[in-house]
């Protein structure tokens, strides 16, 4: 049985508060008490303030790249803008901050800085690794001593942190810059050309680098589960049909010492 | 030897914060236990599971989550249940706790620890999903009081005997947060003693102290302070009504370095042994 807003049953009272917090309607006013010491809409200021200013510190901790390059009053506004288009739907407010990159490629005026969405992009991806299943890199003897026919069937699989980028703008290398400037002063140079990045977590550490081209290729062959052969021929266009093998044997060798493939089959 | 009696004289803890990890293991014995966010433990791996494998081996530990939300009248999230019980099994704490309030209605989390109308019909709802939460996690819960900012027009019933009540009706344990006593009795102009007097001695499981900032006509539990002597004071109060209940001191933000904590948990030791000599005496 539905009944008022303010006749105190528990979700005509849950509803309101809510709506109080999320879309400012302040009915729940009538719901509850002044003391003797403050007015309601005061107290009630203790959650509405709180709701904000909580969400906007789990962001700040995301994105401290992102308020380094934005400065406190536009992260801020930022931040509300996201709040409101994107409530909470997980217990934890670790995945709270998740879509902050996607929201803002496709929000004015956010849209119309892409080096801070790229930013948010790189950012998100080091949180998503930090915390990322374990799983313990494959050894570079447990591939030297498989036998020479292996390798003609041979295919990985990768850490289940690796991201793959390709970012035009230098945020990376502004990142590690983030807290050496004044908020709002961080500035992101736009890479020459467009340049392919990995992040991935081999311990407990994360690591990034830039990849080459041809890398980046052989790469996203590799997670798509392409065999050593059609890795060899993913490089080709790249080195040549003949310089092919010895490349990807040599990017391969520098994967597995850098911790970033999980296993293999064959 | 069941977790729970394991638990006991088990003594003074502090939460378990990423700011103190190494300080922690470079410190042994400092503190007896630690109580783990739940929720910061619930993602697949990396350097959170890493300290709180290895920290739970060289301590007891107990789980205090924040989004449980048991008072909502949203349906208890069954994924959030499964992480949880997946979490105690990889822990083993001595008791699983959160608090006594609602954090998300309508699929919406608020993340934050919003108060119940103190009702009979808001006991008969929380009394249900107590036993449900129960039963699914195979223990008891325990549960905290909130610091609260407001008071419902529609209460019928004090916060204390609310709490009471649920605790014997659901066969649930208290988590007494002294510091929210004290905020709420400031902010609600009650008697903080009266409050700490209600409490039904056997199911006071744990205690929590914090520190608040008051803002003149209100105070605003931010975990970001030292301890204040009224809230030492009604501690020495709390101690001699509930002797040897576990003390634990939470601080969430401007986190100090951990010989700081580790001082003001020797305030509590020294508070909980004047106590106990003095009823003793």
């Amino acid at each position: 049985m539905s009944r008022g807003a303010n006749t105190g049953s528990l979700g005509d009272l849950q509803r309101a508060f809510q709506d109080y917090l999320l879309v400012a309607n302040d009915a729940f006013q009538a719901a509850v008490r002044d003391t003797n010491k403050a007015d309601r809409v005061t107290l009630l200021d203790v959650y509405r303030d709180g709701y904000a200013l909580r969400l906007i510190e789990v962001l700040t901790t995301d994105y401290p790249g992102l308020m380094a390059m934005a400065g406190p009053a536009d992260f801020d506004h930022l931040a509300r803008a996201y709040i409101a288009a994107h409530p909470s739907h997980h217990p934890s407010v670790r995945w709270f901050g998740k879509d902050v990159a996607d929201f803002m490629g496709r929000t004015p005026p956010y849209n119309g800085a892409p080096a801070a969405v790229e930013m948010a992009r790189f950012e998100w991806a080091l949180g998503e690794a930090f915390d990322s299943p374990d799983v313990p890199p494959v050894m570079a003897d447990a591939l030297m001593a498989l036998p020479p026919e292996a390798w003609e069937t041979l295919s990985f699989t990768v850490l289940p942190s690796l991201r793959r980028f390709t970012f035009a703008f230098e945020v990376a290398q502004a990142w590690q810059r983030r807290e050496d400037v004044e908020p709002g002063n961080l500035e992101v140079d736009a890479a020459p050309e467009p340049v392919a990045w990995a992040i991935w977590r081999p311990a407990l550490l994360t690591s990034y680098r830039s990849l080459d081209p041809d890398e980046a290729a052989m790469l996203d062959a590799l997670t798509a589960g392409r065999s050593f052969p059609e890795l060899c021929e993913t490089l080709a266009p790249f080195t040549g049909s003949e310089q092919a093998p010895a490349r990807a044997a040599g990017l391969l060798r520098a994967w597995v010492e850098g911790g970033m493939i999980a296993g293999f089959s064959r | 030897m069941s977790a729970a009696i394991s638990a006991n004289n088990i003594g003074f803890g502090l939460g378990l914060r990423p700011e103190h990890y190494e300080e922690i293991a470079a410190n042994p014995g400092r503190v007896g236990w630690f109580e783990a966010l739940s929720e910061n433990y619930m993602v697949p791996g990396g350097r959170p599971m890493h300290w709180l494998d290895s920290i739970r081996r060289d301590y007891p530990m107990a789980l205090h989550g924040v989004s449980l939300s048991i008072g909502s009248i949203d349906p208890l999230d069954d994924r959030y249940l499964a992480d949880l019980k997946a979490l105690a099994d990889r822990v083993q704490p001595m008791w699983i706790s959160d608090h006594l309030c609602f954090t998300g209605l309508r699929g919406t989390n608020m993340h934050d620890l919003l108060p119940l109308p103190y009702t009979e019909e808001a006991l008969g709802h929380v009394a249900e999903r107590v036993s449900r939460v129960q039963d699914r996690l195979g223990r008891r819960l325990v549960l905290e009081n909130v610091s609260s900012y407001v008071t419902y027009a529609a209460s019928e019933l004090s916060e204390w005997d609310f709490i009471a009540e649920l605790s014997r009706r659901a066969d649930c344990e208290i988590l007494l947060d002294v510091n929210n006593v004290y905020v709420s009795s400031f902010n609600h102009e009650f008697d903080a003693l009266a409050f700490l007097r209600a409490m039904p001695r056997e199911r006071v499981r744990q205690f929590h102290l914090a520190g608040h900032t008051h803002k003149g006509s209100h105070i605003i539990d931010t975990h970001d302070h030292p301890i204040v002597p009224d809230v030492w004071s009604l501690y020495a109060e709390a101690v001699k009504l509930f002797p040897g209940v576990p003390t634990m001191i939470e601080r969430d933000a401007d986190i100090p370095p951990y010989e700081e904590l580790l001082a003001e948990l020797d305030i509590a030791r020294r508070i909980a042994a004047g106590a106990q000599r003095e009823v003793a005496a």
